[in-house]
């Protein structure tokens, strides 16, 4: 357990308002002016603005409240409480796995903490194909401004780790632009155990800075408490329907809670903000809701090197390359962009291939082990339209996703790229995570090996740790869920504040890109419901 | 209980039934109450020696000791899964666990008390590399599973070089 300051405990001990699970049982009904259903990057930010705007707000988060105290930097006790499926969630066909943050404060909670302005060539193409024409960079910056003010993002001046300094000198001796990562943390430990929530509180998550400044204006937080439906009623939205849930995300009791409000946010994360509004029914005239959801796409490569690399210590993401985003067109050949991943136990055998002999030999070589990941940028042209979200029997969500040639032609690719970089940064050998590679040597031979991989679903390894779209927001009805406020097309009194509302994949970590625009709609929001201008920072 | 979710994947529900040999209903479950029943536990422990093989312990006793507190961590990880999971690993595991699930699925002619470790492992590199999408999606299930299960533990980490956390 950690000895540092809890600030979650004390603000509960000072007598926050949070029920649900171990916090109280749920009331039958509850009203207030605003419900905001999720409590990460968007509903954070949403729940700070408005509860300054003085609006009465019930944030609704399906997770626990878990806080430094809990974060003891273990896997096992991790992924089952701060993570969607307990870290399992997979898409329809099993083919992606992807990590999704289900705790309060969401994916910010277990984030690795890079921080990236959202690209300009992003913004453009949403201007042009979205009809967007407000979301330029001059429009955006004063927001993004404001909330890397408030969250402590910058630049992190500690030397990178090994794993992420191998990428910056394989990229550096091949003459390929890479770069310092901006993160959101403040007095950082360099740890490394970010994914498995921050120990000392130095991650500036939704869970250490806007929830408890909500909760400390009198927010109400409902945790372990699932948003079951919306109940509408013509145009609108008039209530919230709950369930209690287990750690597990089963129901663990018998009847409904109803968050009666003037206004609803959804801020669920993509993937669930859309199955909330499936399972109520919302309209959806032109058959937007749930379709283009975007996942980033991530393939990885591992290399062993003669040296220790110890890639669970220190600042797990801190270097990145944008060279392979800017050699197409946007609308061209998928780019990517590269970055480092934290390697810990179970996530990292569970990625590393094989069994046996073989598993034992990666196992084995752990601690020289070096990874790189490509984040391919999805939704940007006519054979990446990404995945649609629909319902299982149970009405919880299920994502398909399918991989298309398209995908895996820029995945194999990213193989290559990386492995020429690993390569010249020094590695023994580079293994590219796919089930038919075997370790390769020399860049001859990575090159060779690659070109003959079978790229194919369930043989290349694909991950994802960005969820984004399914709620798109656009300029017109026909092409997306949300208006260009945030506002919910048919349902008056809807907004959407979270990733769900990209209307591609954003070409970076996301986490930046939805405290921007949700701090821009909230601000918005707070005036036009409150009477009142608020600022986040 | 339902049923249909890994099924729906991949094969038809119809067609793997039929190849099972029967309805689900009728063969031993290998999930109860969100735990392997002994059926389901050995399957679990059958994959386990192959894809850990190198990293258990060489030693019989202590072997047998291993997998035993693994498959009780097993338990732990499918219990902290949502239900919907849940249902899909107790259908995997009650296929499995039925000498017609088995031999379909898989391919395995050998019980599972009784498959040796190469044997297993040969199974498991089919699966891997098989054109059909069911069973590739098995085999990722298993050695998730069980990959997933055995490094959670810390008494796994000597072995690979990992010290755990930092006090803080």
């Amino acid at each position: 357990m950690s000895s540092q300051p809890d600030p979650i405990q004390a603000g509960l001990e000072r007598g926050w308002k949070v029920l649900g699970g171990p916090h109280g049982a749920l009331p039958a009904s509850i009203s207030c002016d605003v419900a905001i259903v999720g409590s990460g990057a968007g509903a954070g930010i949403t729940a700070d603005l408005l509860s300054a705007a003085g609006l009465s707000v019930v944030l609704i988060e399906e997770g626990p409240l878990r806080s430094s105290r809990d974060f003891n930097q273990i896997e096992a006790e991790a992924y089952p409480t701060l993570y969607q499926d307990s870290a399992n969630r997979q898409t329809a066909d099993k083919a992606i796995s992807i990590l999704q943050g289900r705790c309060v404060g969401g994916s910010t909670t277990v984030n690795w903490t890079s921080s990236f302005r959202t690209p300009s060539d992003t913004l453009q193409y949403w201007r042009e194909r979205f009809e967007l024409p407000g979301l330029t960079d001059d429009a955006l910056s004063p927001w993004f401004l404001q909330a890397e003010q408030r969250l402590s993002i910058g630049p992190w001046l500690v030397p990178p780790n090994a794993n992420n300094d191998r990428l910056r000198l394989g990229a550096a001796r091949l003459g390929i632009s890479a770069a310092a990562i901006p993160r959101n943390v403040k007095a950082c430990w360099n740890l490394g155990s970010c994914g498995m929530g921050c120990p000392v509180n130095a991650k500036q998550s939704m869970l250490v800075t806007t929830i408890p400044a909500a909760l400390d204006r009198g927010a109400t937080l409902l945790v372990q408490t699932r948003a079951e439906r919306l109940e509408i009623d013509g145009e609108a939205v008039r209530a919230v329907v709950c369930v209690p849930v287990a750690i597990n995300g089963g129901v663990s009791g018998p009847g409904t809670t109803r968050v009666q409000a003037r206004h609803i946010v959804v801020a669920g994360g993509a993937v669930n903000s859309p199955a909330l509004l499936l399972r109520s029914k919302a309209p959806d005239p032109h058959d937007r809701l749930g379709r283009r959801t975007f996942l980033h796409p991530v393939v990885a490569s591992t290399a062993i090197f003669a040296e220790p690399i110890e890639g669970w210590q220190g600042a797990p993401q801190t270097i990145y390359s944008d060279h392979f985003l800017g050699v197409a067109p946007i609308d061209g050949p998928i780019g990517y962009k590269l970055e480092a991943p934290p390697l810990h136990p179970v996530q990292s055998s569970i990625s590393l291939a094989g069994f046996g002999a073989d598993m034992t030999r990666a196992m084995k070589d752990f601690p020289r082990t070096q990874a790189v990941l490509a984040l391919l940028r999805d939704g940007f042209h006519e054979q990446s339209p990404g995945g649609r979200v629909a319902l299982r029997s149970d009405g919880s969500p299920l994502l398909d996703y399918p991989l298309t040639d398209f995908i895996f032609e820029g995945a194999r690719r990213a193989l290559l790229s990386m492995a020429e970089i690993q390569f010249a940064a020094g590695a023994l050998s580079v293994t590219p995570m796919h089930e038919m590679a075997a370790p390769t040597h020399s860049w001859a031979e990575a090159r060779q090996a690659i070109g003959a991989l079978p790229m194919k679903r369930y043989l290349t390894r694909v991950l994802s740790a960005h969820v984004m779209g399914g709620c798109g927001m656009a300029g017109r009805p026909e092409l997306g869920v949300t208006q260009p406020d945030g506002r919910h097309w048919q349902l008056k009194n809807l907004s959407i504040h979270d990733g769900s509302l990209f209307p591609t994949s954003i070409g970076a970590n996301p986490q930046l890109s939805i405290y921007g625009l949700v701090n821009m709609l909230a601000s918005g929001l707070a005036r036009e419901l409150g009477g009142k201008s608020v600022a986040l920072a | 209980m339902k049923r249909r979710t890994l099924l729906a994947v991949g094969l038809g529900a119809g067609t793997l039934l039929a190849l099972a040999g029967g309805t689900l209903a009728l063969l031993r479950p290998g999930l109860s109450g969100g735990r392997l029943t002994p059926a389901g536990r050995e399957v679990f422990a059958a994959v386990a020696r192959a894809v850990l093989d190198g990293l258990l312990p060489a030693d019989e006793v202590a072997r047998e000791q291993a997998v035993q507190a693994h498959l009780a961590r097993l338990d732990a990880t499918i219990a902290g899964m949502p239900p919907a999971l849940q249902a899909e690993i107790d259908e995997l595991a009650t296929l499995l666990a039925s000498a017609p699930g088995r031999l379909a699925l898989t391919g395995l002619s050998s019980a599972w008390p009784q498959a040796g470790v190469a044997e297993v492992q040969a199974m498991l590199q089919r699966l891997r590399t098989s054109s059909l999408s069911l069973r590739q999606q098995v085999y990722h299930a298993l050695r998730n599973l069980t990959n997933g299960a055995y490094f959670a533990d810390a008494s796994t980490w000597p072995a690979i070089g990992y010290p755990g956390p930092r006090p803080v």
